[in-house]
């Protein structure tokens, strides 16, 4: 008995103290969890509805930051049947935050509910496999789980890019519990050309259809790291580089903050450790294909599910796989919309328009 | 639907040899919708960009441009080194031919439409000419709009007495904020016209406002932005501009203001194209259909939705003079040159060739060079000296630094070394402290007076400490106690450091 009690502690001491190394030896990267936090909540500020945010745990202990939106003024839950409730999910390298012109104007009529995936934001980063299927898996698992915890019998699910992807992947597990698919410049649908390339080489017009070999040299070794090492390896330099080469994301957002919040906030939500990235890596192949693309899935959802399909005509995100999933699914139950003059970010380049059509689509649920 | 009822803009973007693609896009925009570009308010562009800019101002012939800037690429890709062979000097060629192709009094149709991004060198600010004099200044513009830095030179060239660098450093997509700027950018990315790459990337980035989103075909092409591709690839991207302009006059309603009979003259362009094609075909030799085969990958997977009802191909006379210009006579000598002994025996030779070589170029634009000799010198000269007052006065304060350090360490071993040896003295020998007092006190002076010199309030925690010794010594002057309990030290620093 004794040496094991003397061991236990042993064991736990050793990780604080390698922490506290840590923690005394200045960071190479200016960025923390409380950093985060901090520049959150600068954010979250901005709402002026009932703001309820918490951590929900899962059964496997990995907790996901979870923001309840609901109205403050219309309060009448036993006059009326309890509306289905809108659940976000944000794209890769995103978080919550990045909705904050959404959350207000989307929550009047129905409870909002916006989580930041496992392995982003502020939910717990686990380990994740390098098997396509299981890394999409351990996603679509999470979020059934929280599901679960938080307790809702079914929602109206919107996905914004990997988002979009998962929450497509989950529609497909768990049919029952999505009232209204609503995917939103989502990632992963389109196959990889290589099918094509074939049928080209068949007609013989060209053999050699791939970029120059030492383009494909350099893509092998950048697929090697996860897609954001740059910013954690550039440490100190990491905020500036987010600020330099994204400044579309504080034009965006500058007329609800006028300094680099937004970018700041970008920055330490993707320099922690790598956790939902290297999920996402597994997932993706060279370059930004999905290994396993939701077109050739998308049959599997059920037919009389509705799901409607946001692009932004600027995205360089194709809509043309939208009208391949029209196509598939039949025009009965699947609609695709663009958005003028927004980019892959729609909801926060046409925050209106965005809210207004989601609104339209939620209120043909209840 | 693009709102026609404001006034617009254009923009395009710097991109080096990929300006091709921009020649595509203007001429697209000319063929199919001419008030989009004649109505525009303002035409931005930022080094590679500026010059399709300023031809589609002044009105040049885009056949011309377009046969220019395959020409440059040729003229770079001769060597072996490519662009980077000292006797290549990009400077001179673009100067000679804006010089060649603009018109005399293109700076009255330039002036005030024309925005060109430049980089100021001494803040980095970005800068947007749009007010020429003279000829000579719009090409000095378009220069230095396309000057990148150690590529082109060391020496930023002057437009109207200022230095100034490539604009795609600071703002390589003018304007592009504007609601109702059409963006032109040869990257795949979120510009209004770009190719549409058909890869699900989810990561992009902003190179000084232009969208590049990370894909393998953009990779390429931005490596090939400085190192210029085969001229049958250039074409092809010029064709791909020409399409992806077409795709967007289609998209926001453009595209029919013109009225439909359009079409049947473009008809009779694709069979004329295509003989052109076959034309070419025939001439071709192993390597260039390599390098064709290049051209079509490129457009293959740039291409997303390939439109057959809109025949899309360049208008005959564009497409004249690229054929012409991507033509290479082969004479006898460059057949043989092109063997695969004599390459190898020019690689080796390389070593040798090289240095000659660089020689010759250099001397030759030393004497290019001459007459801005006394300027540029000054120029140095002013830049070396600011250099040098920067590194003086960075020296300067941190050596400043250090001997204040260094000091502060002594000041401590002091208090250290004093606060001991006085404790003992004041509780033993009351009376011999106060003979002893003056010359501690005197220690403490000449401290502070060191202190007001150098150190200038960086330590608060010694004044403290300092005060606390002052107010003992001077409190047996007064009234000397028996014995200076701790209790008593705390009292006394408390006034003493609402003094300080």
């Amino acid at each position: 008995m004794e040496p094991a009690t003397t061991t236990a502690p042993m064991q736990t001491d050793s990780p604080t103290e390698s922490n506290s190394i840590c923690n005394w030896w200045p960071s190479w990267r200016p960025t923390s969890m409380s950093l985060l936090k901090t520049t959150e909540s600068k954010i979250l500020a901005c709402i002026q509805n009932d703001l309820w945010a918490r951590f929900v745990t899962l059964s496997n202990q990995d907790r996901i930051w979870t923001l309840t939106v609901t109205n403050k003024t219309v309060r009448k839950p036993a006059e009326q049947a309890p509306k289905t409730p809108l659940v976000m999910v944000h794209g890769f390298g995103g978080g919550v935050g990045l909705w904050i012109r959404n959350l207000d104007a989307l929550s009047r009529s129905r409870p909002v509910y916006a989580f930041d995936l496992l392995g982003f934001g502020r939910s717990s980063r686990p380990a994740f496999p390098s098997d396509a299927a299981k890394a999409e898996e351990q996603f679509v698992d999470s979020i059934e789980q929280w599901r679960q915890s938080v307790g809702l019998e079914n929602m109206i699910l919107l996905g914004h890019s990997l988002g979009g992807y998962l929450a497509t992947s989950y529609a497909i597990q768990y049919p029952s519990r999505v009232s209204h698919l609503i995917l939103v410049d989502p990632w992963g649908f389109p196959e990889r050309p290589k099918s094509q390339t074939q049928t080209q080489d068949d007609e013989g017009q060209a053999k050699r259809q791939s970029p120059p070999r030492w383009v494909k040299a350099i893509a092998s070794v950048v697929s090697l790291f996860n897609p954001l090492a740059v910013i954690r390896a550039a440490g100190p330099w990491g905020p500036g580089l987010v600020n330099r080469f994204r400044p579309d994301f504080k034009r965006k957002f500058e007329d609800l903050f006028e300094d680099d919040t937004m970018t700041q906030y970008i920055y330490h939500c993707n320099a922690q450790t790598p956790s939902g990235e290297v999920g996402f890596r597994a997932m993706a192949e060279s370059l930004g294909w999905a290994k396993k693309p939701m077109l050739e899935r998308v049959s599997q959802l059920p037919p009389s599910m509705p799901v409607t399909m946001l692009y932004g005509a600027q995205s360089w995100v194709d809509s043309s796989s939208g009208d391949r999933v029209e196509q598939i699914r039949g025009q009965a139950h699947t609609r695709v919309l663009l958005i003028n003059e927004a980019s892959h970010h729609v909801y926060a380049d046409q925050p209106e328009e965005f809210n207004r059509v989601v609104n339209k689509i939620c209120k043909t649920v209840n | 639907m693009f709102p026609l009822d404001a006034p617009w803009n254009i923009s395009f973007a710097g991109c080096g040899f990929l300006g091709i693609y921009h020649v595509g896009v203007a001429s697209c925009l000319l063929d199919q919708a001419p008030f989009l570009v004649k109505h525009a308010r303002h035409i931005y562009g930022a080094s590679a960009g500026a010059l399709t800019a300023t031809t589609l101002v002044s009105e040049v012939c885009l056949g011309e441009t377009g046969a220019s800037i395959i020409q440059v690429a040729k003229e770079a890709r001769k060597r072996f080194l490519g662009p980077m062979h000292p006797s290549f000097n990009l400077v001179k060629i673009v100067r000679h031919m804006l010089r060649r192709n603009l018109p005399n009094d293109c700076h009255h149709q330039a002036s005030g439409r024309l925005g060109i991004s430049l980089t100021r060198v001494t803040d980095g600010e970005n800068v947007l000419v749009s007010q020429f004099n003279n000829k000579e200044e719009l090409v000095q513009a378009c220069i230095c709009s396309a000057y990148i830095p150690v590529y082109c030179g060391l020496i930023p060239p002057t437009l109207q007495g200022v230095r100034y660098v490539d604009g795609g450093i600071s703002d390589n997509l003018p304007q592009y904020e504007l609601k109702n700027t059409i963006t032109v950018s040869p990257f795949s990315g979120e510009s209004d016209i770009c190719p549409r790459d058909t890869s699900t990337n989810i990561h992009e980035l902003r190179f000084t406002n232009t969208s590049i989103q990370f894909t393998l075909t953009n990779l390429y092409r931005v490596s090939r932005a400085l190192f210029p591709p085969d001229p049958a690839v250039m074409k092809a991207m010029c064709k791909q501009g020409y399409k992806d302009a077409l795709h967007f006059l289609k998209r926001n309603g453009l595209f029919n203001v013109n009225g439909p009979y359009k079409d049947r003259p473009l008809l009779a362009n694709e069979e004329e194209s295509e003989d052109y094609d076959e034309e070419e075909d025939d001439n071709k030799s192993e390597e260039e259909d390599k390098s064709h085969a290049e051209a079509k990958s490129v457009v293959f997977y740039t291409t997303s939705s390939t439109e057959e009802h809109i025949i899309e191909c360049l208008p005959p006379k564009l497409h004249k003079a690229l054929v012409e210009a991507c033509m290479e006579r082969r004479s006898l000598a460059q057949s043989l040159g092109n063997t695969l002994p004599v390459r190898m025996a020019s690689a080796m030779m390389l070593p040798y060739t090289l240095p000659l070589e660089s020689a010759m170029s250099l001397t030759l634009r030393l004497l290019e060079w001459l007459p801005d000799v006394q300027e540029d010198v000054g120029w140095i000269r002013e830049q070396i000296m600011k250099v040098l007052q920067h590194v003086l006065r960075q020296t300067s304060k941190s050596i400043s630094r250090n001997v204040s350090a260094r000091l502060l360490c002594q000041l401590e071993l002091h208090h250290y070394q004093a606060l001991p040896s006085h404790f003992s003295s004041t509780n033993l020998f009351p009376a011999w402290v106060n003979g002893s007092g003056s010359p501690v006190q005197d220690v403490f002076g000449r401290l502070d007076h060191y202190k007001k010199q150098l150190l200038s309030g960086v330590l608060c925690i010694n004044m403290n400490l300092q005060g606390s010794f002052k107010t003992r010594v001077m409190s047996p002057d007064n009234s000397p106690p028996p014995s200076l309990p701790p209790e008593g030290l705390t009292m006394h620093k408390i006034p003493t450091l609402e003094k300080l």
